[in-house]
């Protein structure tokens, strides 16, 4: 009897045995295949990073720093330089930030201090709604709608009161004075609305609600005790915001800027279509120009060769600017995170 | 046995040979703690516990928060060791086998040790799912089997009556009283022989609380149940042994009546009578 | 004195105020601006034949074929993304804890989520669509599937983060309790922890589609395009966003007018997408107290 008992009970065991190895195994095997997903995403970044750079390599080799330096793209030539896409890049995506910027700041501020409670909800849900709209409709209404707006309304104004060249004839007083202004206001074709002003008021709109969602979100951390004894010291709402929510969020709302200018820079579609693509320098904002990711997406189809490589050796010039860019943003906000105890 | 001294040594044990320095008289001990030491990273949480749980009673342990009780309970069945930084030195004998020992089965301590917590948990299951699911990992049953065994669960945890038309419905519909009775049928439902509450009341109204108390009454018949309680009257009300923890040391563990009535050390009177914690 | 110094501070009160307010108003105005534009040109411009007749057509086709296209890309794309997301995410929230990788991987994948469409694009050109051709000697270059896989690399962040987050707001409690009854840690992952953050991994599911739906840039170099319709997904393959494209660089207005009218379509379906989405969020808000 007494064998039979244990018998059974050293059967219970190993039965068990087998059951806890089995668990470990599909445990550890299952962990296995989860990690390998996550390394995915490392995979595409560095992937993107290297073919880019693999497939830009000649154009890198034949032109050395002067790719970096050169304004000229002439393929007919098979002549590539980076400096005109990338100039337009940057200047597409600073006057984004220069306009974006203060509007987003406008938006979130009205979003946590000034609108009545019931009108929060729905007014930033609309604002939300501008970043669902698909980029190549941004384009698309760019180019259609917004750049022949810019050419009638906009354009005129400027040139007429800071080119040296005016439509209406009469060089204004400040150009006079300050004739270097006028080189960031000339236009070949006075009449023609795309170029690298309108190029980045697009922008401007579509990273208008990246930028403010970040900016409301951090403005809500703020504890409430802190803007109370603001109020209760007298202080304005104004005040409130400027002396205690603004320090308070700094490093996050520079964050925030930042991933709006990451956005800006390797946007495409909403670019491609009001910048022009043309290749000659300029200083001028109402000037028309390119930008890398139009020009990738203009050229890439057709291009052979060499200028198949300077496109590659573009985007990785692109994606490591970005990555750049939106590394310095998400170290800005996990900062804030961390202040928050997030 | 060199630790043996550092015990004895220790503040809430007297010359009593036996570590926990109480005399259990005629109660087999289930579970025996010696030399238990805990550490959080480097902070020291436990010092040194010794004690004896007795088999099928009801073992409260009391203390002012952050005292290490619930601590304590979670190394009785090793939950802890899912959080990185953890570790427990010393040992656990549970029915002659150190439950601390890294070879003893995850699976076979999980079924001998039950663990119900603070707030009720409930899968996002059916209510027969919640009690079912547990059961399967650790026995294959035929569906009458199961359906005996999940009747027998709820039961023993006074839910039956109020459930046994709506098996089928979400366990989240539940009231959290009733949801927390679930949660002790789904660890009854593996048949363990320890049962750990860790502040199982805590979250629950009056009536929900003293539904929990009777029912820790009638299941000591067969389990053998550990209590972590910052609620002083319910350590009274419904435990046998209680065990007074300060700053990570086991300070008395004596029979309840004793620790409530006439405790040998200052600071569990001090407690008891509410100057302090 | 004081009164003086009270009239500029409320002066300056004042003038912020407005400020936010004309800022707000400019947003507004540009999103109504976008989408009355949307609207008016693109239900001017519905007919039939949109949804009948493929692009090969010209002025007298349809969308027929480039719809077909984005739907079977972002099938492709969805169902790439979602399982390798969904186990990314989950590793992150439940199994990164003890090691150093899991905050790189969570940090880099939120710089994944902006980084630019167009070079994922070309790194899928880099990976899939060279390869293949080389492979086959010409016979499959530019794909649907390449095009599936560069949808998949923007879905991806997408989903890894919303599981991420939603895995790590699941009380730790559930997981205790699970564990002491000794259920395997990857049985409580599958059918405890994604089950109660299921809702919200759905939600990440459908943003991630409304935002593939919209994505032109990297189907240029992978799926490329194609003016027939086709259900191949090694052939080249149409999308809306790509038509859409293309037939707004096209000189003649009445081909203009067939890239409003797919404007129309893609808009709604990404806006309706996102309001569904909302929906699902809000609801599994409610369900988890």
């Amino acid at each position: 009897m007494h064998a039979t008992a244990s018998n059974v009970v050293s059967a219970e065991q190993s039965a068990e045995a087998a059951r806890n190895a089995k668990d470990s195994r599909n445990d550890v095997l299952f962990g296995w295949i989860l990690k390998a997903c996550a390394l995915l995403v490392l995979l595409a970044l560095v992937g993107a990073a290297a073919s880019t750079l693999w497939l830009g390599q000649d154009a890198f080799r034949t032109f050395g720093w002067g790719f970096l330096t050169s304004a000229t793209w002439d393929p007919s030539n098979d002549q590539y330089g980076a400096l005109v896409p990338v100039m337009g890049t940057v200047g597409t995506a600073m006057i984004a930030l220069v306009v974006a910027v203060p509007i987003s700041f406008g938006i979130a501020l009205f979003l946590t201090e000034i609108a009545p409670q019931w009108l929060r909800g729905p007014v930033s849900s609309a604002i939300e709604l501008l970043a669902g709209i698909p980029s190549i409709i941004y384009g698309m209404w760019g180019l259609f709608i917004f750049a022949p707006f810019v050419a009638e309304h906009i354009k005129p104004w400027l040139m007429n009161n800071f080119s040296a060249d005016p439509p209406d004839g009469k060089v204004s007083l400040l150009v006079v004075k300050l004739p270097w202004i006028a080189k960031f206001f000339s236009s070949e074709y006075a009449f023609f609305g795309a170029g690298v002003l309108t190029a980045g008021l697009v922008l401007a709109v579509m990273i208008i609600p990246f930028i403010s969602s970040v900016m409301r979100e951090v403005f809500q951390t703020v504890p409430t005790r802190l803007k109370e004894s603001a109020y209760a010291l007298g202080s304005s709402t104004w005040e409130v915001v400027w002396d205690i929510v603004v320090p308070y969020t700094r490093t996050a709302v520079i964050g925030g800027v930042f991933l709006g200018l990451g956005r800006a820079l390797g946007e495409t579609m909403a670019v491609a279509f009001v910048l022009g693509n043309t290749f000659k320098f300029s200083w001028s904002f109402l000037e028309t120009g390119s930008s890398i990711a139009s020009t990738i997406a203009n050229q890439f189809g057709e291009a052979q060769g060499l200028q198949k490589s300077a496109l590659m050796a573009l985007a990785f010039l692109l994606f490591v600017v970005t990555f750049i860019v939106l590394l310095i943003a998400r170290l800005m906000l996990r900062r804030m995170a961390t202040k928050e105890g997030r | 046995m060199t630790n043996m001294n550092d015990v004895v040594s220790q503040p809430g044990f007297g010359t009593s040979p036996h570590a926990s320095g109480v005399d259990l008289g005629q109660v087999p001990a289930k579970m025996t703690v010696r030399d238990l030491n805990f550490y959080y990273n480097e902070f020291h949480a436990l010092k040194n516990i010794a004690m004896d749980v007795p088999e099928k009673k009801v073992t409260a342990i009391i203390g002012p928060s952050g005292c290490g009780k619930s601590t304590l309970l979670r190394i009785f069945n090793r939950i802890y060791a899912i959080y990185p930084g953890l570790r427990a030195q010393g040992e656990i004998v549970l029915d002659g086998e150190n439950i601390l020992d890294p070879k003893y089965s995850m699976n076979r301590l999980r079924s001998k040790v039950g663990m119900v917590f603070q707030k009720p948990v409930p899968f996002p299951m059916t209510i027969f799912e919640n009690v079912a699911y547990g059961i399967r990992h650790h026995e294959k049953l035929s569906r009458q089997k199961m359906e005996e065994r999940v009747e027998q669960a709820l039961r023993g945890a006074a839910l039956w009556d109020e459930v046994k038309d709506k098996l089928r419905q979400s366990a989240l519909g539940l009231s959290g009283g009733q949801q927390q009775r679930l949660c002790i049928a789904r660890g009854i439902a593996l048949k363990p022989e320890v049962l750990l509450l860790d502040e199982p009341t805590s979250a629950l109204d009056p009536i929900a609380t003293s539904r929990i108390e009777q029912l820790v009454e009638e299941l000591k018949k067969d389990f053998t149940i550990v209590i972590v309680t910052h609620n002083m009257q319910q350590a009274a009300r419904c435990s046998d042994m209680t065990a007074f923890m300060y700053m990570g040391e086991l300070i008395e563990f004596d029979r309840t009546e004793k620790i409530f009535t006439k405790p040998d050390k200052k600071q569990t009177e001090d407690y008891i009578t509410g100057r302090f914690g | 004195m004081s009164s003086a110094l009270y009239t500029s501070r409320r002066v300056k009160n004042v003038l912020a105020m407005i400020f936010s307010v004309i800022a707000t108003g400019i947003g507004l105005l540009f999103l109504a601006w976008i989408l009355w534009e949307t609207l008016s040109q693109g239900i001017s411009a519905l007919k039939p034949q949109l949804f009948t007749k493929i692009t090969a057509y010209r002025e007298e086709g349809g969308l027929a074929n480039a719809m077909v296209g984005s739907l079977i890309l972002n099938t492709l794309g969805i169902l790439i993304a979602t399982p390798i997301g969904v186990a990314a995410g989950t590793w992150l929230a439940e199994y990164s804890r003890r090691s150093r990788l899991g905050p790189t991987i969570r940090f880099l994948n939120d710089i994944l989520l902006s980084a630019p469409s167009i070079v994922l694009g070309l790194f899928v050109y880099t990976i899939v669509v060279l390869p293949s051709k080389y492979l086959t000697d010409g016979a499959v270059t530019f794909s649907g599937v390449a095009g599936g896989i560069a949808l998949a690399l923007i879905a991806l962040p997408v989903i890894v983060r919303t599981t991420d987050e939603m895995l790590r707001l699941v009380p730790g409690t559930l997981r205790e309790a699970a564990l002491s009854l000794g259920v395997p840690q990857w049985k409580l992952t599958l059918q405890i922890l994604v089950r109660s953050a299921r809702s919200g991994i759905v939600t990440g599911v459908l943003l991630a589609l409304a935002r593939i739906s919209g994505e032109t840039a990297p189907l240029l170099f992978t799926a490329f395009g194609n003016n027939f319709m086709t259900f191949n997904p090694l052939d080249k393959m149409p999308s809306l966003p790509q038509i859409i494209y293309e037939y707004t660089k096209d000189p003649s207005p009445d081909i203009n007018v067939l890239a409003w009218a797919g404007a129309f379509v893609l808009t709604m379906f990404v806006l309706a997408l996102s309001l569904i989405a909302r929906f699902v969020f809000s609801r599994s808000k409610v369900s988890h107290d």
